[in-house]
């Protein structure tokens, strides 16, 4: 340290000395305020002629002039790369501003100009040993980043060098370095790994993030190397910066589901039963849900909702809600994992739903996710009022917004049957819209809903009857189980008296709605709309029995084809094969109406000669459909003599099937299957992914190799874990040891303590108890570490000279280790305990 | 599988500043910029685009991720199945350091100082795509800043070894054992300043009921303290702050354990802590009583609509700087109004009344929206907007609801109270300042 501040003293005086006389020479410059900086940035490129001797000359101020201007023209991305000799020239210079922008164009241009970053490569090796760490992890920064697999060897040795150095700013280049040499070079993944398990070992918390993070990297499968390392890590946790904690948390995730034994809730049977080391986990991670990167409390609830026991689930409820409110961009974001959360587990958010209400200055994609949340979170007890919203929700200016909210009215219907009139109440006031969007998605939900009815009214009562049954049934044999059969029997004999009142009152209104479809049929603009309404006035226009201006067919239906009829030629193609249907059903309903029939003609003979393919198809196929059943069908098409030729034809070359008037109806009435309400899918993508974030772009995200990477992130549990015994290490002995008073003054006495004693868990490690025998690899791997730990006694002393930086940090993460135990007389101790340690850091 | 890289675009589209790109191809880059550009140009109304855009033309899954400063646009580029937060969160981070170390975040701020932006951007995001250092105390250690306050110190100090500055430079780096905070810092005047601010965020329903409304508060601190301070800051209604977040510095098991604040701040601007405020009486959530009320009459016809808009404070409280925005749609043309205010016991003429404007559908903001605003809104009285729009449609399709943002000065929706702050640690006196501001931002249903 001493000798650290010597130096650092030594080095800031000539870099001060420096300083001043440029500051003396340049005195008036320095006196305008600006920087002056923008003129450089916009300079024009023929001065940059002049860089080049700039950077030859003798004084700092020209160079670090020149520095900034090629700084500009890199980032204007204009070609730098010829400057690069006078460049490096310098990069040993003693003033350090100027040492600095020469390794940040060092670090651009160097992955890119790897043969002349070849030349030069001497001088970063030297840099490596520079007493400032920044310019040491600069050096390994720069010495990484040439991608030329020769001098891997060479970049391997200064990794492996500053992999041991005191700074933990270093250690952390050396982690990232780690990363760089293994993309360049596979080749070297034994030594990478062997430098690993120096880097795992590290104290500090600063570099153990970035350390984790290159072992996932290089080695994503070699999860075995983390068992010593587990509780520490868990226990580092909250010492760790942000973006160590995301990296950590999703590899102790994955460990967690490969390694240990997957939690068994509570039952009748047995208690809850949670492996400690899980528990240890959870209860390091939970505070960080007070983290203010949202980032990380994201990562926090991904392991509480991947890794905890079902009654813990509860705390990630609030922490989510919280993202929202962070900012627009994180609410974005944020959304379509809460959106997963609540499929799964609705109870989280169904108290705060009104946290997830639609506000009209949210992005479009803001408010879709938030309809489908709400959604999610629909109740019987809640329907009313996110039936309101969806209702405020329709009148949206986006379009796939009002889209959504009127669909989300015709799931309310579906899954809270109880509200199905008020849906449909509401969605009918919809059709009376002037805006197109509104009606046109009202149509679709109405007919999807009434279809829905009214094709199952065979279904629907024994629904209702399948419930009452079996409520009746429980009621009943709950009291007397031996009634059961015959009970069940009887009931099932007579289903009719408690189930007709109830269906012909379900039924009766959805007729009613295609009545005032039908009548409306002249404002409803849409196409797909339109063929909607054509089809369900086709498919439900009969009516049994007289009483109707046509007998046999709804007082609505022969209007709707008149109006159709006219406007044929106008129409979409998909209204016009509607109208071509609805005009054989109600002909096939009322084959004697005169009317009707010439109707009929008129439209199949237009479609003839209609351009769309299909629409001719269509009137082909439905004209031989209806030869037989309509009565004086062909005579009166005769009549016209509009395709006599083809008529004549076809019908006496008919030998084939003739349909009667039976068979046709059944052809074109039964058989329509009802549309299945779009269920959501469980989503199968884990929490915190882009895809699941790019839902709509999920498909090509799906096209790479992504389903691997899934599958590694978030393996399936194991069924049984690994022996706990594996991750007993060394550092468990300290937690007693803290207690004592020395654990306050640095890890020194921390590791000093438990040196003597390296021993004591190995040999559990040798002969694991239990069923669960690690695989032999395991178990040399374990060995090669058992003797690594013998040496390791000496690295350490190596690294305790470093380690005074980070004692602070270190203090902080043995205060931390206490706080994972929950019990009460050692907090005690801890806040009598914490007040020396200011002190400390103040003598540092 | 990593945040590739940073751009900065300026208000036109066109990048300003750029991370290296080095390890992909040459229209990487410009494939993002030309996907966000295009994006922005789609956007229906402010606001409206998507903060993460999908970018399918690469052979790998891709994104950009942007936030908007300044006018600038602040890109992260993402690959491979990473969560879009860390993008997000590494850009908040990258944001706050220029705010720290150029005060105002704009174009003419980050072109004089791109030899600065380039060295932070090289110290906080490493070529791998992963963060390195974004601390500010830690990074000022390693880039100097550009400020007033260095440079006079560096033209007139002596080469004194032990005055503060000296410590500046690549060599104080990393010797503080706090993450969060700088060794050695010494100031002749100690103080800490503590901004409390707490916004409401509402809606309310056609019928006038509030549907939901909740306060977010934050405490922001001013720390210019020497030495290792150790604080203590205690409420006098801890209670009243719930799901909080909290900087790094603040140890948390003290907080669950006493509700009280113990850390070791940083030096300079940072958020303290964040909280939602709990209305007290209540074991759940419930609305925070909104301060102002709203009286619309809307008459949609063909081709526009007419209103009459009355707006009432309930508060007794001056509201500040109110602002009703009213989105008229993409199809408005024009809007003609009159303001007047009523029952008001102060005779207020002019420019007291408010203000309103009409700004038509532009390139930046499809949708034309009718702005109304009130400098001083005073608790009696009642401020009266009436007008009528026109639109080229015949069913004109403005957005049903009314946004409305107002500030009040010195006052908190929580009133969070703090009882004391205690410095252990140190021994010097300090000042200490706490204030309070609220701002709300409503909307209101018709």
């Amino acid at each position: 340290m001493d000798g650290i501040n010597l130096n650092a003293l030594s080095e800031n005086a000539t870099r001060l000395g420096m300083r001043i006389q440029e500051t003396i020479a340049e005195h008036t410059r320095d006196l305008s305020l600006t920087r002056g900086g923008s003129s450089l940035f916009d300079m024009a490129d023929d001065k940059a002629k002049n860089i080049t001797k700039q950077l030859e000359s003798s004084s700092d101020r020209e160079k670090l002039d020149a520095m900034k201007r090629l700084i500009a023209l890199i980032s204007k991305n204009r070609p730098v790369s010829s400057y690069f000799p006078a460049v490096v020239k310098n990069v040993a210079s003693p003033n350090l501003e100027l040492r600095k922008l020469v390794y940040i164009y060092l670090l651009r241009c160097a992955p890119s100009e790897p043969d002349l970053a070849l030349l030069s490569i001497n001088t970063f090796q030297r840099d490596l040993a520079d007493p400032s760490p920044l310019i040491r992890a600069m050096a390994l920064r720069v010495l990484s980043g040439i991608r030329v697999p020769t001098v891997a060897t060479i970049v391997l040795m200064a990794v492996r060098k500053s992999a041991a150095d005191p700074s933990p700013y270093v250690r952390k280049a050396a982690a990232l370095a780690v990363m760089k040499v293994y993309k360049l070079d596979q080749a070297h993944h034994t030594t990478l790994l062997d430098i690993m398990t120096t880097l795992l070992r590290d104290r500090s918390p600063l570099s153990l993030g970035t350390a984790v993070l290159a072992l996932d990297t290089i080695a994503p499968s070699r999860l075995d190397l983390l068992h010593v390392h587990f509780r520490r890590l868990c226990r580092a946790l909250p010492d760790i910066d942000a973006w160590g904690q995301v990296d950590v948390l999703r590899v102790l995730v994955r460990y967690t589901r490969t390694m240990l034994p997957k939690p068994i809730p509570a039952s009748e049977r047995q208690e809850e039963e949670v492996d400690k080391d899980l528990k240890l986990l959870l209860a390091c991670a939970e505070p960080l849900f007070m983290n203010k990167n949202p980032a990380v409390v994201l990562a926090v609830a991904r392991a509480f909702y991947y890794l905890a026991p079902p009654p813990m689930l509860s705390k990630i409820g609030a922490p989510l809600l919280r993202l929202l409110s962070v900012s627009r961009e994180v609410e974005r974001v944020a959304l379509p994992y809460l959106l997963v959360v609540a499929r799964s587990h609705p109870a989280l958010f169904i108290t705060s739903h009104n946290r997830l209400l639609v506000r009209v200055d949210d992005a479009e994609q803001v408010k879709r996710t938030k309809i489908s949340v709400l959604l999610a979170l629909c109740t019987v007890d809640n329907h009313q009022t996110l039936l309101r919203e969806f209702v405020d929700y329709a009148q949206d200016t986006d379009d796939s917004v009002a889209g959504d909210a009127i669909h989300a009215i015709g799931r309310i219907a579906s899954l809270v049957p109880s509200s199905t009139s008020q849906c449909l109440t509401a969605l009918m006031g919809m059709i009376n819209s002037k805006q197109d969007i509104i009606v046109s998605n009202a149509v679709l939900v109405l007919k999807s809903l009434v279809q829905h009815q009214l094709l199952t009214p065979s279904s629907n009562p024994t629904t209702t009857l399948a419930t009452s049954l079996s409520s009746q049934q429980a009621l009943l044999t709950s009291s007397i189980p031996s009634l059961k059969p015959s009970i069940s029997t009887s009931l099932s004999a007579a289903p009719l008296p408690f189930t007709s009142s109830e269906s012909t009152s379900i039924v009766q209104a959805p007729l009613s709605i295609i009545a005032q479809l039908a009548r409306r049929i002249d404002d409803i603009r849409h196409p797909h709309a339109r063929a909607c309404v054509l089809w369900l006035v086709g498919q439900y226009g009969s009516v049994p029995g007289t009483g109707t201006t046509v007998e046999g067919v709804a007082d609505w239906a022969p209007d709707v084809l008149r109006k159709a009829a006219r406007s044929f030629n106008t129409e979409a193609s998909i209204v016009k094969l509607q109208i071509l249907t609805l005009a054989a059903k109600l002909i096939l309903l009322v084959p004697t109406h005169r009317t009707l029939v010439l109707l009929a003609q008129h439209v199949l003979t237009l479609a003839r000669y209609d351009e769309d393919w299909d629409v001719r198809d269509r009137a082909r196929m439905l004209r031989a459909l209806l030869v037989g059943a309509v009565a004086g069908f062909m005579s009166s098409n005769d009549e016209e003599g509009l395709g006599e030729n083809w008529n004549k034809k076809e019908h006496a070359g008919r030998p084939g099937v003739v349909l009667r008037r039976e068979q046709v109806t059944r052809v074109l009435f039964e058989g329509k299957t009802g549309t299945i309400g779009e269920e959501p899918v469980a989503d199968s993508r884990p929490l915190g992914t882009l895809s699941l974030v790019m839902e709509s772009e999920s498909l090509h995200l799906h096209d790479d190799d992504d389903d691997d990477e899934t599958m590694i992130d978030l393996p399936e549990w194991l069924e049984q874990g690994i022996d706990p015994a594996l991750r007993d290490s060394d550092d468990d002995a300290p937690q007693v040891a803290l207690s004592s008073a020395a654990q306050a003054i640095s890890s020194q006495a921390i590791s000093s303590q438990h040196m003597p004693t390296p021993t004591g868990s190995t040999p559990v490690v040798l002969t694991p108890a239990g069923g669960s025998t690690p695989k032999d690899t395991k178990d040399w791997r374990d060995l090669n570490k058992f003797y690594a730990s013998e040496s390791e006694s000496e690295s350490e002393d190596e690294g305790e000279e470093g380690v005074e930086e980070g004692s602070g940090i270190d203090e902080g993460s043995s205060e931390d280790e206490e706080t994972s135990e929950d019990e009460g007389d050692e907090e005690d101790e801890r806040v009598a305990e914490h007040d020396p340690s200011p002190s400390h850091e103040r003598t540092l | 599988m990593a945040i590739d890289g940073l751009i900065i675009l300026d208000p036109a589209g066109r990048p300003i500043i750029q991370s290296s790109y080095t390890t992909y191809p040459a229209a990487y880059p410009l494939l993002h910029i030309e996907a966000l550009n295009n994006a922005l140009a789609k956007a229906p109304r402010e606001g409206s685009v998507d903060p993460v855009i999908y970018v399918g033309e690469l052979s790998c899954s891709s994104a950009c991720c942007h936030v908007e400063v300044g006018g600038m646009r602040f890109v992260a580029t993402i690959s491979g199945d990473v969560d879009p937060l860390i993008a997000f969160a590494f850009l908040d981070a990258f944001i706050e350091i220029l705010h720290d170390y150029f005060g105002i975040v704009s174009v003419v701020t980050l072109k004089d100082n791109f030899d600065i932006v380039y060295q932070l951007l090289e110290e906080t995001l490493d070529s791998s795509g992963h963060p390195l250092t974004t601390s500010p105390n830690a990074l000022s250690d390693i880039v100097l800043s550009p400020s007033l306050i260095s440079k006079l110190l560096a033209s007139v100090s002596p080469a004194a070894p032990g005055v503060p500055s000296a410590r500046q430079g690549g060599y104080g780096a990393f010797t503080s054992p706090i993450p969060w905070r700088k060794a050695g810092v010494r100031h002749n005047h100690n103080e800490i300043l503590f901004d409390v601010v707490e916004e409401m965020r509402g809606i309310v329903g056609k019928n006038g009921t509030t549907l939901v409304s909740n306060v977010f508060g934050k405490i922001e601190s001013n720390a210019k303290l020497s030495g290792t301070p150790d604080l203590t800051l205690t409420f006098t209604n801890p209670n009243v702050m719930t799901e909080c977040a909290f900087h790094p510095c603040v140890r948390l098991q003290k907080w669950t354990r006493d509700n009280a604040l113990s850390f070791v701040p940083p030096e300079g601007r940072f958020v303290l802590a964040e909280y939602q405020y709990r209305p007290p009486q209540s074991a759940l959530i419930s609305n925070v009583p909104i301060p102002l009320s709203l009286k619309a009459n809307m008459d949609m016809g063909e081709f526009g609509g007419t209103f009459a808009l009355t707006l009432t404070s309930r508060l007794i409280k001056v509201m500040e700087n109110l602002e009703l925005i009213f989105y008229l749609g993409e199809d408005a043309t024009s809007a003609q109004c009159t303001l007047s205010s009523a029952g008001s016991s102060v005779g207020s003429v002019g420019s007291a009344d408010g203000s309103w404007s009409f700004n038509s559908r532009t390139k930046v903001c499809f949708a034309a929206t009718l702005r109304w605003e009130i400098l001083n809104m005073r608790s009696s009285g009642s401020w009266i907007l009436r007008g009528s729009w026109t639109s080229k449609v015949k069913a004109p399709r403005p957005a049903h609801a009314f946004q409305i943002r107002f500030e009040i000065p010195s006052y908190s929706f929580s009133s969070l109270k703090v009882d004391q702050l205690r410095l252990s640690s140190e021994t010097y006196k300090m000042y200490k300042g706490v204030r309070m501001r609220s701002k709300g931002s409503i909307e209101w249903r018709w």
